[in-house]
C-alpha cells in the first residue's frame, strides 16, 4: 500500500508540472462552459411578451369581452402588448411594418370589423379577423388562438340559447338571461395543471456538467495512460524489478488518476458555481455521483490504454473513447430529443448516467440518485476487470 | 521547388497519423449525423397519453391529439411513467385521462384531466392546443349539459336537439392570414444542410488549430533549424510551412463538402462559389495555425489550447447556435459572433443557400476571410522569423 502512495505522489508531482493538464482539467471546461453560457443562456431567458394591433371598428357590446375583457386582461398581467388601431388597415400595415409606429415589432393584428355584434345577434354570418406576422409564428399563433377561443365561446352561447328556444320558443324573451347563464357555465371537462418538478439541469448547469464530465475523462487519462509511458521510458521494467507487487504499481496509477479527476471535479464545480452561477444541487449526492463517475472514468480509460500497445496509440485511442462517449452521452447537446436508437444508445455510457443522476437529484433528494450510482458503480466493475485482466499479461518484465 | 516539398512532407505527416483518421475523417460525419437527427427535423413536441378508458368520446379524444399535428403522442398506461419521463425531458408534456370519461359526460358530471408539465414556456403551446381540440369536441355535451340543467329535456334528448340545431347555424368565423415574407427564405433547408455547414467551419479551424502542434513540434525537433542549414531562405520555409498548414485545411474542407453530398445529400449551392469560400477559410485557419505554432513553444500544450480554442471560437462563431436564432432572440450575441471569421463564411454559405447566390453575391464575404487570413498570415510571419529556429 505504501508504495503504491509513493508511486502516485510521484506522478502526481510530474503532472503538476505539465501544463497540458491544467488546460484539460481547468481551463477549457470553465472557459467553454463560459462561452457556451454567453451564447446559448440569451435565447432561453428570452421575455416572451407579444405585441397586437386590435382594431375594435365594431365597439359593440360582442367586441368588449374580447377586447378590454380577454386582451386587456392579457395585457395587465404583462404578458401581451396592445397597441390599438383605427381601422383594419392600420392595424394590417402595423404587422407588415410600414406604418407609423413602424419601429414597434407587432406580431399580429386582430380585427372586429364593423357590425360585428349586430350580425352575432341576429344570427348573421359575422367575421374576426386575425393578419399573422410571418416571422413571429409563436406569437401570432396565440393571438390567433385568443380569438379563435372567444369565436368558440360566441358559438357555444349561441348553440345553447337556440337549442332551448327551440325547443320552448316563449323563452325567447329570456334570451339575455339564458345567454349569460349559458356563458358561466363551465365546460364539462376541465384541464388541471399539475406541475412536475423538474428534474433536468438549468442551462448553465447543464453546459457545466456536460462539460466537466466531457473532460474528466481526459483527465483522468493523464494518471491512467502513465503506465504506458513507464514502459516506454524504461522506468517500467525497473519498476517491475524492485520488491514492489505488480498490483501496487496497478494501484499507484489508480490513485494518480483518482486524485487528478477528484480535484479538477472540485475545482470545475467550485468554479462554475461561483463565476457562471451553476448550481449542482445537494453537495451530499453530488459528491457521490463525482466519485462513482471518476471512477466509472478510470475503469473505461484504462481498459482503453490496456488495448494499445505504445502510449502514443493509447492517447489517440482514449482520446477517440473519451470523444464519442462524450457525444453519445449527450454531454454537448440533449441527446434524449434525438429519438430512437441515439437516445437509447446513451445509456451505454457512463457520461448519460452522471448527467441523470444531477438531474434526478436537482428535482429530488439523495436517494433518487441510487439508480445512477449503480449504473456507474457497475461501469467502474466491469471495464475495471477487463482492464487488470489485459494488464496482468502486459506487466510482464 | 522547395516549398512545394516542405509541404508535401507536412501533409504526408498529416497523412500518416492514424488518429487523424478518426478526427479528421469520421468525426465531422458522426456529428452531422447527430447534430441532424437531434435538431435537423424541427422540434416535434411529445405528448405522453395515459387514456384506460373505453367510449366514443374517450376515442375522439384519443384520435384527435394523435392526429394533430403540434405534437406526437406517446401512448403509455400508468401515471408515474408519463410524470417520470416529463420530469428527465423525454416529453414535453403529460396527459392522463380518466377512466370514467365518457359515463361522467354522459351523466352530466364535471370530468378533470390532469396536464403534466414543466414549468414554461414550452408546455403552454401544447397546453393551448389541447383546450382547442377539447373545447371543439365538448361543444355540443357542453350545451346538452347546459340545456339538460335547465331542466328542459334529458341529457341526451338535449344533445341530438343541440347537434340539429347548430348544424344549420352559420357561427362566428375567424378568418386568418399572414403578413410579410418569412425570413427563413424561399428554399427550405434540408435536414442535414444547416448542421453541414456550421461543422464545416468548426472542423476547418479547429483541424487547423490541432494541427498547429506539427508546426511547433517543426521547431522543437530541430527540423526548422536544419532546413534552414540547407541552401533554403527564410521566406521559402515558411512559404513551405504555410502551404503545409493550408493544404490540411482545404484536404478537411473539401472532405466534409463532398462527403456531406454523398452520404447526406446536403446542397451547397453554386459550386465555384462554394469551393471559393472553402479556399478562403482555409486561409483563415491555417494562417492561424501558423500563428499558434509561432506563439507556442511546447507543441504537448499547443494540442489542447488548439482544441479549447477551436471550439470556443466555433461556439461563438455561430457553428453550434445557429446564427438566425441568434438574430432573433439575443442580437448582442449575434454582433459578437460577428467578431469571428466563421460567422462571415456561414453568413456566405447562407447566401449561397437560401438566395441561390453566385460568385459576386458572396465576394464581399470572401473579401473579409482575406482580411482575417493577412492579419493571421502577417502576425505569424513577422513572429516566425524570430522563433523559426528555437
Amino acid at each position: 500500500m505504501r508504495s503504491a502512495l509513493v508511486i502516485a505522489a510521484k506522478d502526481l508531482r510530474q503532472r503538476a508540472r505539465d501544463r497540458s493538464v491544467y488546460v484539460f482539467a481547468i481551463v477549457a471546461p470553465l472557459g467553454l462552459a463560459a462561452i457556451f453560457g454567453f451564447v446559448f443562456n440569451p435565447i432561453s431567458d428570452a421575455d416572451f411578451t407579444a405585441t397586437f394591433a386590435v382594431a375594435n371598428v365594431d365597439q359593440g357590446p360582442l367586441a368588449a369581452p374580447l377586447v378590454d375583457g380577454v386582451l386587456g386582461g392579457l395585457a395587465q398581467d404583462g404578458n401581451v402588448n396592445l397597441v390599438h388601431a383605427a381601422s383594419a388597415e392600420e392595424a394590417t400595415r402595423l404587422v407588415e411594418g410600414d406604418g407609423e409606429r413602424a419601429d414597434q415589432d407587432v406580431d399580429a393584428a386582430i380585427i372586429i370589423p364593423a357590425e360585428f355584434s349586430a350580425r352575432v345577434q341576429t344570427g348573421q354570418p359575422a367575421e374576426l379577423r386575425v393578419v399573422q406576422n410571418a416571422n413571429a409564428s409563436l406569437a401570432s399563433s396565440l393571438a390567433l388562438a385568443i380569438v379563435q377561443e372567444y369565436a368558440r365561446q360566441l358559438d357555444y352561447v349561441q348553440g345553447a340559447v337556440a337549442t332551448v328556444v327551440s325547443s320552448d320558443p316563449a323563452r325567447l324573451a329570456d334570451a339575455a338571461a339564458i345567454a349569460q347563464r349559458a356563458g358561466t357555465t363551465p365546460s364539462p371537462v376541465s384541464v388541471r395543471d399539475v406541475s412536475a418538478t423538474i428534474k433536468q439541469l438549468g442551462n448553465t448547469t447543464f453546459y457545466a456538467a456536460g462539460l466537466a464530465t466531457f473532460f474528466l475523462f481526459f483527465t483522468v487519462q493523464f494518471g491512467v495512460n502513465s503506465l504506458l509511458e513507464e514502459r516506454h521510458a524504461g522506468t517500467l521494467s525497473r519498476l517491475l524489478a524492485a520488491p514492489v507487487p505488480k498490483r501496487s504499481i496497478i494501484l499507484g496509477k489508480a490513485i494518480t488518476a483518482f486524485g487528478l479527476g477528484l480535484v479538477s471535479m472540485l475545482i470545475l464545480i467550485v468554479g462554475t458555481s461561483f463565476i457562471l452561477g451553476a448550481d449542482w444541487g445537494n453537495p451530499g449526492g453530488v459528491a457521490l455521483l463525482v466519485v462513482a463517475a471518476t471512477a466509472s472514468a478510470i475503469g473505461v480509460m484504462t481498459m482503453v490504454s490496456a488495448v494499445a500497445r505504445t502510449s502514443e496509440q493509447g492517447a489517440v485511442f482514449s482520446a477517440i473513447a473519451a470523444v464519442l462517449l462524450g457525444i453519445l452521452g449527450g454531454t454537448f447537446f440533449p441527446i434524449n430529443q434525438a429519438g430512437g436508437v441515439l437516445a437509447g444508445l446513451r445509456y451505454a455510457t457512463p457520461h448519460a448516467w452522471f448527467l441523470q443522476g444531477l438531474g434526478d437529484l436537482a428535482g429530488g433528494s439523495i436517494g433518487d440518485i441510487v439508480p445512477a450510482i449503480a449504473a456507474l458503480l457497475a461501469f467502474t466493475a466491469v471495464t475495471s476487470g477487463i482492464a487488470l485482466v489485459l494488464l496482468g499479461r502486459r506487466l510482464n518484465p | 521547388m522547395k516549398a512545394l516539398a516542405i509541404a508535401a512532407s507536412n501533409l504526408r505527416r498529416f497523412a500518416r497519423d492514424r488518429a487523424n483518421v478518426f478526427f479528421v475523417l469520421i468525426l465531422p460525419m458522426l456529428l452531422i449525423l447527430v447534430l441532424g437527427s437531434v435538431f435537423g427535423r424541427g422540434f416535434e413536441p411529445r405528448v405522453g397519453l395515459v387514456a384506460p378508458g373505453t367510449g366514443d368520446l374517450t376515442n375522439a379524444l384519443v384520435d384527435g391529439l394523435e392526429a394533430h399535428d403540434e405534437f406526437a403522442v406517446r401512448r403509455h398506461t400508468d401515471r408515474d411513467t408519463v410524470v417520470r419521463a416529463v420530469e428527465r425531458g423525454e416529453l414535453e408534456a403529460g396527459l392522463i385521462l380518466p377512466p370514467n370519461y365518457d359515463d361522467a359526460i354522459r351523466a352530466g358530471d364535471a370530468v378533470e384531466i390532469d396536464f403534466i408539465a414543466r414549468p414554461g414556456q414550452d408546455s403552454l403551446s401544447i397546453r393551448r392546443a389541447i383546450d382547442a381540440l377539447l373545447a371543439e369536441q365538448m361543444a355540443l355535451p357542453r350545451i346538452a349539459a347546459f340545456v339538460a340543467r335547465e331542466g328542459d329535456m334529458p341529457y341526451d334528448q338535449a344533445l341530438a336537439r343541440a347537434s340539429a340545431v347548430t348544424g344549420e347555424s352559420v357561427g362566428v368565423h375567424v378568418a386568418s392570414t399572414v403578413a410579410g415574407e418569412p425570413f427563413i427564405g424561399r428554399r427550405s433547408w434540408g435536414q442535414f444542410d444547416l448542421g453541414a455547414q456550421q461543422q464545416l467551419m468548426l472542423f476547418m479551424f479547429l483541424t487547423s488549430l490541432a494541427g498547429s502542434a506539427a508546426l511547433v513540434q517543426t521547431r522543437r525537433l530541430g527540423i526548422a533549424r536544419r532546413m534552414f542549414a540547407t541552401p533554403t531562405t527564410v521566406r521559402t520555409i515558411l512559404l513551405g510551412e504555410g502551404l503545409g498548414r493550408y493544404g490540411v485545411a482545404l484536404v478537411q474542407g473539401i472532405y466534409i463538402m463532398l462527403g456531406t453530398m454523398l452520404i447526406f445529400g446536403v446542397r451547397w449551392g453554386d459550386p465555384l462559389s462554394a469551393v471559393l469560400i472553402v479556399a478562403a477559410f482555409g486561409l483563415v485557419g491555417s494562417g492561424a495555425a501558423m500563428l499558434m505554432g509561432a506563439l507556442f513553444s511546447n507543441d504537448q500544450q499547443a494540442a489542447p489550447v488548439g482544441v479549447f480554442l477551436g471550439l470556443g471560437t466555433a461556439a461563438l462563431g455561430g457553428c453550434m447556435l445557429p446564427l438566425y436564432v441568434m438574430e432573433l432572440f439575443a442580437p448582442a450575441v449575434w454582433t459578437a459572433a460577428h467578431v469571428m471569421p466563421h460567422a462571415w463564411a456561414l453568413e456566405a454559405f447562407e447566401v449561397l443557400a437560401l438566395r441561390d447566390g453566385g460568385v459576386g453575391d458572396v465576394l464581399p464575404f470572401l473579401g473579409i476571410l482575406l482580411g482575417y487570413a493577412a492579419a493571421f498570415y502577417v502576425l505569424a510571419i513577422w513572429r516566425l522569423r524570430a522563433v523559426l529556429t528555437r
